[in-house]
């Protein structure tokens, strides 16, 4: 019998040697660019970022030397914390990670969940009911919605919502919040236990501030759904359908199992399955389409980061961003297949 | 229906709606299989043999669709047309009463469940009364007659469509029923003689091998002890020699549990190993239908003859019948085999014969043997 | 056997596939989302050849694609005026007139839909074909390769090529031949072709070696922004297309009548042209249509974020990029919604004929729920 601990350790290796290869390529990438700029990829602090100091390090770090050799001092320099400086925002590339990555967070929290549990589920009622009214609709809707440009729909949201309607303003809290906030953690009566504002407000007793964040956590969250669940419902939708048609429903159904049981128990599990490739691309929608949106948004997230650090050439912000989002989502994936092993069984054997 | 026949069809007539138009796939098909025998249907394909069967049991598939015609089955309320039959009453007959088995034994089995899990689920769904009484005395016996776990299984048994039931249902651990059910599964597997069972009940389908896909599924289906056995062609796929144990243990079958079987196949061989009685279909009908000695010995109809005389013999060299089956989108006039018939008449490109009992327990539909008005 | 007799063959058994053409012909016409989807395309696909009637360049323009700024309002005010007669769709800041952005921006999206499509699907059916088909330790380098690229969201890996591509490449052609010829031998010397076409390409390899002994030729190729843009997302793109047609050639390689055909003598480019290809075409061909839509929507982005198209250049994202100054201020922004309301719609609705045109051909092309 497979074990889906072999399978797992497989994997494992797998990602090692994917997370390397992103690695290297992205190096690559940046032997692309003169020395000058290369240098910034090793300065930690801000001390160094000055002029004079420049020209002293690409020297000492031998900006110059063949690739391999830059390769593992960069790495080396990599796994002691260091991943260069980002000039668009006046902080080491770590730094401006540990800053914004809550603010990301917030959003994703939302958005993932209701893109796989509403995708699925409006997936696998629109194969059931085939050619029936949610069938239609769902498809209207997600070739729409698949079509949308998330710039322009957010954009549209905004114009509506905050401009026209006055709800919200964009960004993740109102100012007036964000002015009390920033004067309570000066006088010491506000904590930031999690760093993300929507569960402070209440480990502070400020619920109010909780639902501002989510007032303002709203609109960023239905771009990324509106688009990313449109592809989710279609997949899902195809592979209920194939599902459906096998040979082991027939059996189902002559045991004389419900028709509940038939669907959810019996094609639901297997149509799940090719479903898994699919939600590795969502992720990587998600962790793309976020830079577009907090641009939009104004979010102060990594997206909006890396978004004006790649207008401002700002290269080590822009390739720790790329590092950053490789690693999260090759880890997504590993997640997802082993999820999948769980379910299906001959994938245990791959 | 005389009382020993357990399923009557009677006049069937199913279509298949399909892009290229209407397939008249069962045009008046009329079988009974009688209590304790094995009735083979023997027919090429697409003599409509797996359609016949799915219908007795409701399962045609779309586009298809029954269209005339009646289906008696007799289960313990007396006999009743399965065509009425309201949902409820069709998923209790399904497993319980009927039981079907398929050809291609692990694509019928489904790959995300273990063998336990899949016997346990009918088992589960027809006979739950009982393994709840079997659990509370198992309990009783080990002095845990009062537990919260007894209290669960009293409650399911009083009243299974209560709220209170539900939730037990979903959410506790029933440990004990589990174990009475695993015990059944591993009982039942033995009885299709799977060596090991408790091994195979956590195997996953695609790690047996065909024979013994097939006897798990031959497991599953007689988990229930339903008095009738429906088998579509289920040793086509496989090897000969697993082919004869399977046939071995089928009527092993009919001598233990006097069950009858419809078995489904187009190898004559098998049908004059195991068969008590033979119906033959040709296009979409019955043509004939006897006792197997009769059908080999004295076969009535014309397509019966011709089929027997294409069997290979080494002395009389190969005989096929001319000519190829009719398509059945617009189907010709009259007997659909009357352009291969070496007997056909004038009335025969008219009128469809009638299937009519020629002589005792003897049926066919040929003009030759009367039947024309 | 060779490349000429497999070609001809290859029509020999064209007959039919010609009919089974006919019929998807036929479904696709009576199914009322490819025909919209189909009106859509050529809708702009009139639009943009008729772009020089439709929006003329005005006098003294320095490039067809260089939106016009109307210099006389602009003296009066930069700001972004509603649509008037005299422009329908109104201006952007600084004057740019909208309506000539939308009308050469179709240009553009086709341009860059195609472009990426037509190179992605080259390379990835030469790779996917090779990794599937020869298998072993090239298909193990190959996906490896592919993976690391994949493992990277799109959008962001487009996004630092194309801030890495430099103006100016320098390319030393003899180079670039003597590998592109020795490639080719090597494929070629798998394939078994006529003596002809392998003579051939060992002489141009000759050459080259030749040239960069005595006569090197090195060509300065200059990229435009838009340019930088296509080659990021096809180089993002390509081992997409590179998995999915290796996931087909390899379903298609174990069916019985590749071994038939291989066992009756012909060559493996033979068989790949006359049984593999034509079976895969259909699932190429789906995702295919319904990445250029993708594929559009990415250029937008990289527009809308400041790293494509230049300022002044007709493109949808591009002009669209200009309404980020109001971004903060919401009541500007839905003042000037004329800057970016109607772009988007040309975006969406042009990404949504080839999403309709896609979907359908996925329902109409499924083997499994046709003839039903």
């Amino acid at each position: 019998m497979a074990s889906l601990a072999a399978y797992i350790v497989r994997r494992l290796l797998l990602l090692v040697f994917v997370i390397v290869g992103v690695t290297v390529l992205i190096f690559a990438i940046t032997m692309m660019f003169p020395p000058e700029i290369r240098a910034y990829m090793y300065i930690g602090n801000a001390e160094q970022a000055r002029p004079g100091v420049i020209e002293q390090a690409i020297i000492t770090h031998g900006l110059n030397d063949p690739f391999y050799i830059q390769y593992g001092r960069w790495m080396s320099q990599v796994f002691q914390g260091n991943l260069g400086w980002s000039y668009s925002s006046g902080e080491s590339v770590v730094s401006a990670i540990s800053g914004r990555w809550v603010f990301t967070l917030e959003i994703v929290m939302f958005a993932a969940p209701i893109i796989v549990f509403v995708g699925i589920y409006l997936g696998v009622q629109s194969a059931i009911h085939r050619n029936g009214l949610v069938d239609h609709v769902c498809r209207v809707a997600s070739i729409v919605g698949w079509s949308l440009p998330s710039f322009w729909l957010g954009l549209l949201l905004i114009s509506v919502f905050s401009g026209y309607l006055r709800w919200v303003s964009i960004g993740p809290l109102s100012n007036a919040y964000i002015d009390f906030i920033a004067e309570g953690i000066k006088s010491h009566t506000w904590v930031a236990y999690t760093g993300i504002h929507l569960f402070d407000g209440l480990l502070n007793g400020h619920p109010d501030i909780t639902l501002d964040a989510v007032k303002h956590v709203i609109m960023p969250v239905m771009v990324i759904v509106a688009i990313d669940v449109a592809l989710l419902i279609r997949v899902m939708r195809s592979s209920m359908l194939e599902a459906l048609n096998k040979a082991y429903i027939i059996t189902a159904k002559a045991k004389g199992l419900s028709k509940n049981v038939v669907y959810y128990k019996h094609a639901r599990r297997n149509a799940l399955i090719p479903v898994a490739t699919l939600s590795g691309m969502l992720v990587a929608g998600l962790l793309g389409g976020l830079v577009i949106t907090e641009t939009v948004f104004a979010f102060g997230g990594l997206g909006s980061w890396a978004a004006r650090a790649a207008l401002s050439r700002d290269i080590p912000a822009v390739l720790g961003y790329a590092i950053l989002s490789a690693v999260v989502f090759v880890i997504a994936n590993l997640i997802v297949d082993i999820l999948y092993a769980y379910i299906d069984p001959r994938i245990r054997l791959d | 229906m005389s009382l020993a026949t357990v399923v009557e069809v009677k006049d069937l007539k199913v279509n298949f709606y399909t892009y290229a138009g209407v397939v008249e796939a069962l045009d008046g098909v009329n079988v009974s299989l009688r209590e304790g025998e094995i009735l083979g249907l023997v027919g090429e394909t697409g003599s409509g043999k797996s359609v016949t069967s799915l219908s007795v049991m409701m399962l045609v598939p779309a586009p298809g669709r029954i269209e005339g015609g009646a289906i008696y089955v007799k289960n313990d309320s007396g006999q009743n047309d399965v065509l009425l039959m309201d949902d409820a009453s069709l998923r209790s007959m399904r497993g319980k009463d009927i039981s079907m088995i398929f050809q291609e034994p692990r694509a019928y089995l489904n790959p995300v469940y273990t063998v336990e899990n899949q016997i346990s689920e009918v088992m589960l769904v027809h006979r739950e009364q009982e393994f709840l009484k079997n659990a509370l005395d198992a309990l009783e016996k080990k002095r845990r007659g009062s537990t919260v776990e007894a209290k669960n299984y009293r409650r399911m048994l009083k009243n299974p469509r209560s709220l209170g039931a539900r939730f037990i249902q979903k959410f506790s651990s029933k440990k004990t029923l589990k174990n009475e059910v695993r015990k059944e599964v591993a009982k039942v597997l033995k009885s299709v003689e799977i060596p090991d069972p408790e091994r195979v009940c956590r195997m996953y389908p695609h790690e047996l091998s065909g024979g013994m896909a097939q006897r798990v599924l031959i497991a599953m289906a007689l988990a229930c002890n339903p008095k009738v056995l429906i088998a579509d062609e289920p040793t086509t796929n496989l090897d000969v020699t697993v082919q004869a144990q399977i046939l071995n243990l089928v009527r092993q079958l009919k001598k233990d549990f006097k069950s009858s079987i419809l078995y489904i196949t187009h190898d004559l061989g098998v049908v004059a190993q195991l068969c008590d009685r033979v119906a033959v279909m040709y296009a979409g009908n019955v043509v004939e239908t006897a006792d197997v000695f009769e059908i080999f010995g004295s076969p009535y109809h014309p397509y019966t003859r011709a089929l027997l005389e294409s069997i290979p013999n080494p002395e009389k060299g190969f005989k096929s019948i001319p000519g190829i089956v009719p398509g059945l989108i617009n189907p010709i006039s009259g007997c659909r085999f009357r352009d291969r018939c070496s007997y056909a008449m004038e009335i025969c490109q008219k009128v469809k014969p009638q299937f009519l009992e020629v002589k005792k327990g003897h049926f066919a539909a040929c003009y030759l043997y009367g039947g024309s008005q | 056997m060779n490349v000429r007799s497999s070609f001809e063959e290859l029509k020999v058994s064209m007959g039919p596939r010609v009919k089974e053409w006919k019929f998807m012909f036929l479904r696709i016409r009576k199914n009322p989302l490819a025909l919209a989807g189909l009106v859509i395309i050529l809708f702009f696909a009139a639009v943009g050849m008729l772009a020089p009637v439709l929006a003329p360049p005005p006098p003294g323009s320095l490039g067809v694609f260089k939106i016009p700024k109307d210099m006389e309002i602009n003296v009066l005010t930069p700001n972004p005026t509603p649509p008037t007669l005299r422009h329908i769709f109104g201006t952007t800041d600084q004057q740019y007139d909208l309506y000539y952005a939308c009308i050469w921006g179709t240009l553009t999206a086709f341009r860059t839909g195609l472009t990426v499509v037509g190179i992605s699907l080259i390379i990835g059916l030469l790779v996917g074909t090779l990794a599937a088909y020869y298998g072993g330790m090239l298909d193990e380098v190959l996906m490896r390769f592919t993976d690391i690229i994949i493992a990277f969201p799109g959008l962001i890996l487009a996004m630092a090529l194309v801030i890495a591509f430099p103006g100016k490449i320098p390319i030393n052609l003899s180079m670039l031949f003597v590998v592109i010829f020795t490639l080719v031998s090597f494929v070629l010397l798998a394939l078994r072709p006529s003596k002809k076409l392998l003579l051939v390409v060992q002489a141009l390899l000759i050459l080259s070696l030749l040239s960069i002994l005595y006569y090197p030729l090195s060509l300065d190729l200059t990229l435009s922004r838009l340019d930088k843009v296509l080659i990021s997302i096809t180089l993002v793109g390509w081992p997409g297309y590179t998995r999915v047609i290796r996931g087909e050639v390899l379903r298609v390689k174990n069916e019985d009548y590749v071994e038939a055909s291989r066992a009756s003598g012909s060559t493996d480019f033979g068989t790949i042209l006359k049984h593999i290809w034509p079976n895969t075409v259909y699932p190429i061909l789906i995702v295919a249509t319904l990445d250029i839509g993708s594929i559009v929507l990415s250029a937008a982005a990289l527009s809308f974020l400041g790293i494509g198209a230049e300022p002044d250049f007709a493109d949808w994202g591009q002009i669209i990029q200009r309404s980020r100054a109001w971004m903060s201020r919401p009541e500007q922004l839905i003042g000037n919604m004329h800057t970016f309301l109607i772009p988007g719609m040309f975006i969406t609705s042009f990404v949504m004929g080839w999403n309709l045109l896609g979907d359908a051909l996925r329902d109409v092309l499924d083997p499994t729920l046709r003839r039903r």
